[in-house]
């Protein structure tokens, strides 16, 4: 009896548009089944998505077990929220021996949404680490949104290596990376961290600060041109060459083979975490692996 | 579910969770409805739906030619293959009908005798739906972009209007002529929408890239300003003031508790507001594509928790969960632009009408196959009788039954 269910079951999801007669013989006199796997396969998927409401799905629980939060030696605050792990990881991604040190390891914040699902919850984790002081965020880029995103500690000890010495150079450090994190400082809250206008052209001199507006200037990174020219030259080579492929789609494996100039530097999976990030590429899963498709 | 109706049997669950989940998940997993469609009137791009809020029963529609379509939209849900009718159209032949694209039409909020339009040839007309004769018309100076009506108002009967001039006119049903003028803008106001729960609030966007927040007994000015930065000085330059978008704010659509608000912008961004305080809650909706030349109609279900916004995006129209800003899916079916969608309360369907001239209707998807076996065969009986069966394109006729 079982056998028979399946085999009726399999012959009605191979054949397309079944007719009545096919429908009809059925056994228990169940309800038709649907015609066509990749039916089955779209109302799944949008099973998954919609929200648990009635609390069928099981939620995995970690048992106590596991691990024994009162005799190890992590606490539990101190473990890397997911925004910060992928942010470790993208880090590593960054090879600054290639720059001849000259810049520190900057992310941008679009790869972190590559990596972290939701967007929301890697943003407040994103501010979260902002107002704990242990990244800085800085505006680099065409868009008014693109964020660039560098470790305090990465960040100090550039600053140590690359600006030239003086009283202001000090200060900056002592007051700007410790107590603010803003991303863009004006004439008012310069003054009151006692910043005269002397040490202002100093910092500007030495590539920490960058002119926004009168009276207003960026927090920037010392170096961070050679960073961009290369960042941009490697990303228009990639959408380039996937927008000269047909259908504008490529695989990504296939993508990662192709040995690009421009792209050496900073290597492929890092424009890869930042085209998916900025949706300016879908990444789609197909049979034959991950493909990237170039939005309109 | 089972579970839930036995935990609801036992009083460890409210009932009232029990309509919030059905109407969650209903909300969530819409799709085309397979039995159900809304005849074809319009000839042209459909601009704007409005759905009668006293009983559901009537569709209103209005086309980029002038034409006003009302339809009957009751039926039982589950009903097979049901078309919706056109009760009574303006059409062209029409003496009142509107010169040019009909952009915004709204229901009367008290009952379904009177409806509003408003179109591109500075017109805002007050229609007897009885009689399909403008009882009323309020000449603006500039095209009209968009017109609301608060659905809750018991003290006043404005209507606001967005018009390509920076002033937002507030016209007065009782009186019959503009009464108010709201300035603030500096350029053509694109959306105009009253809180629904707050009968003086009123939230606007402009094309100055502003969203401000009235309140229309307030006689200097506007309450707020809407900033996108929540203050914080990230925007191009320092005087950059407090602009609630990076480009024209295209949509807005308050959350039926009226407490936050939606905008949808045409730098391709979603952002909720937070209507209390004014701040950006920064969820993050990622990148919407708009377009950007006219009044975009998003809708926000009700009802449900979290609530699903429906925003027109090109030719689909995307679902979002609105608290945490995740794209669940896309209801796809136009052929071309989609331009709104409305959202039916008391049946979690959506409306959605596009420039392809069509309203397509989606409905919660319950695993229903629609059975047309029958139908078809009893059609053949009574016509020729010489066709013995149908055969699809696909079957072949010399595999047997038997084999797998």
């Amino acid at each position: 009896m079982l056998l028979k269910r399946g085999r009726n079951k399999l012959r009605m999801l191979s054949t397309e548009g079944a007719t009545t007669t096919d429908r009809g013989v059925n056994c228990c006199g169940c309800e038709s089944l649907p015609t066509l796997a990749s039916e089955i396969l779209v109302k799944a998927m949008k099973r998954s998505r919609v929200p648990d409401v009635f609390s069928n799905r099981k939620k995995v629980r970690v048992t106590g077990t596991a691990h024994n939060w009162e005799e190890s030696s992590i606490s539990p605050s101190e473990v890397a929220s997911e925004t910060k792990a992928a942010l470790l990881y993208l880090r590593s991604l960054v090879n600054v021996q290639v720059f001849e040190d000259r810049i520190p390891p900057i992310v941008f914040k679009q790869q972190v949404y590559s990596i972290v699902k939701c967007k929301t919850a890697a943003d407040k984790q994103i501010n979260d680490l902002r107002e704990k002081k242990e990244i800085k965020l800085f505006r680099l880029g065409k868009e008014s949104d693109t964020f660039a995103i560098v470790f305090t500690d990465d960040y100090r000890e550039h600053v140590r290596r690359t600006m030239a010495d003086g009283p202001a150079k000090e200060r900056f450090l002592d007051t700007v990376l410790e107590k603010t994190s803003d991303v863009s400082l004006d004439k008012k809250t310069m003054t009151d961290l006692g910043f005269k206008d002397e040490e202002i052209t100093q910092l500007l001199h030495g590539g920490v600060l960058n002119v926004r507006d009168v009276g207003s200037w960026w927090i920037a990174i010392p170096g961070a041109g050679i960073f961009m020219k290369c960042f941009n030259k490697g990303r228009d080579s990639i959408l380039r060459s996937i927008r000269k492929s047909k259908y504008q789609k490529i695989l990504q494996q296939e993508l990662e083979d192709r040995k690009l100039r421009a792209v050496q530097k900073l290597g492929i999976q890092y424009h890869i975490h930042d085209i998916i990030g900025a949706e300016l590429v879908t990444r789609l899963d197909t049979t034959s692996g991950t493909m990237l498709r170039l939005d309109q | 579910m089972l579970s839930f109706l036995e935990e609801r049997r036992n009083g460890c669950k409210k009932p009232e969770l029990l309509v919030r989940a059905e109407v969650t998940r209903r909300a969530f997993c819409l799709e085309l409805s397979k039995g159900r469609d809304v005849q074809r009137i319009h000839q042209s791009g459909i601009n704007t739906l409005d759905i009668d809020p006293t009983e559901g029963k009537y569709l209103l529609s209005g086309g980029s030619m002038g034409v006003i379509a009302v339809f009957d939209i009751e039926t039982v849900p589950a009903a097979k293959e049901v078309t919706c009718e056109a009760v009574c159209t303006v059409g062209r032949s029409n003496k009142h009908v509107h010169k040019r694209s009909v952009e915004t039409v709204q229901w009367y909020p008290h009952d379904t005798g009177m409806f509003t339009s408003s179109s591109t040839d500075c017109l805002l007309k007050v229609w007897d739906t009885n009689a399909l004769v403008p009882a009323e018309t309020f000449t603006m100076d500039k095209p009209i972009y968009c017109h609301d009506m608060s659905p809750i108002a018991t003290k006043h009967c404005l209507i606001g209007v967005a018009s390509q001039s920076s002033h937002i006119s507030l016209c007065d049903l009782k009186t019959g002529s503009p009464t108010h003028i709201l300035k603030g803008h500096r350029a053509a106001v694109m959306c105009v929408k009253w809180s629904p729960k707050q009968e003086f609030l009123l939230a606007s966007g402009s094309q100055d890239n502003k969203l401000m927040l009235w309140d229309i007994r307030k006689a200097k000015g506007c309450l707020m300003a809407l900033d996108q930065h929540n203050g914080e000085a990230v925007g191009h330059s320092s005087t950059a003031v407090r602009t609630a978008h990076s480009g024209h704010v295209n949509g807005l659509c308050f959350t039926e508790d009226g407490l936050r608000l939606l905008s949808y912008g045409t730098d391709d961004r979603l952002r909720l507001w937070d209507v209390v305080t004014g701040k950006n809650t920064l969820v993050n909706f990622g990148k919407v594509t708009n377009d950007g030349r006219k009044n975009v109609k998003l809708a926000v279900s009700s009802g449900a928790v979290p609530d699903a916004a429906f925003v027109p995006n090109t030719a689909d129209v995307a679902v979002f969960d609105v608290q945490n800003g995740e794209l669940v899916y896309d209801l796809k079916g136009h052929y071309s632009n989609v331009n709104c969608c409305t959202f039916h309360p008391l049946f979690q369907e959506v409306y959605s009408g596009g420039n392809d001239s069509n309203i397509l209707l989606w409905e919660p998807d319950e695993g229903r196959v629609v059975d047309r076996g029958e139908e078809k065969q009893v059609k053949q009986k009574k016509g020729r009788t010489f066709y013995g069966q149908t055969m699809t394109a696909t079957e072949d006729t010399w595999s047997s039954d038997e084999d797998g």
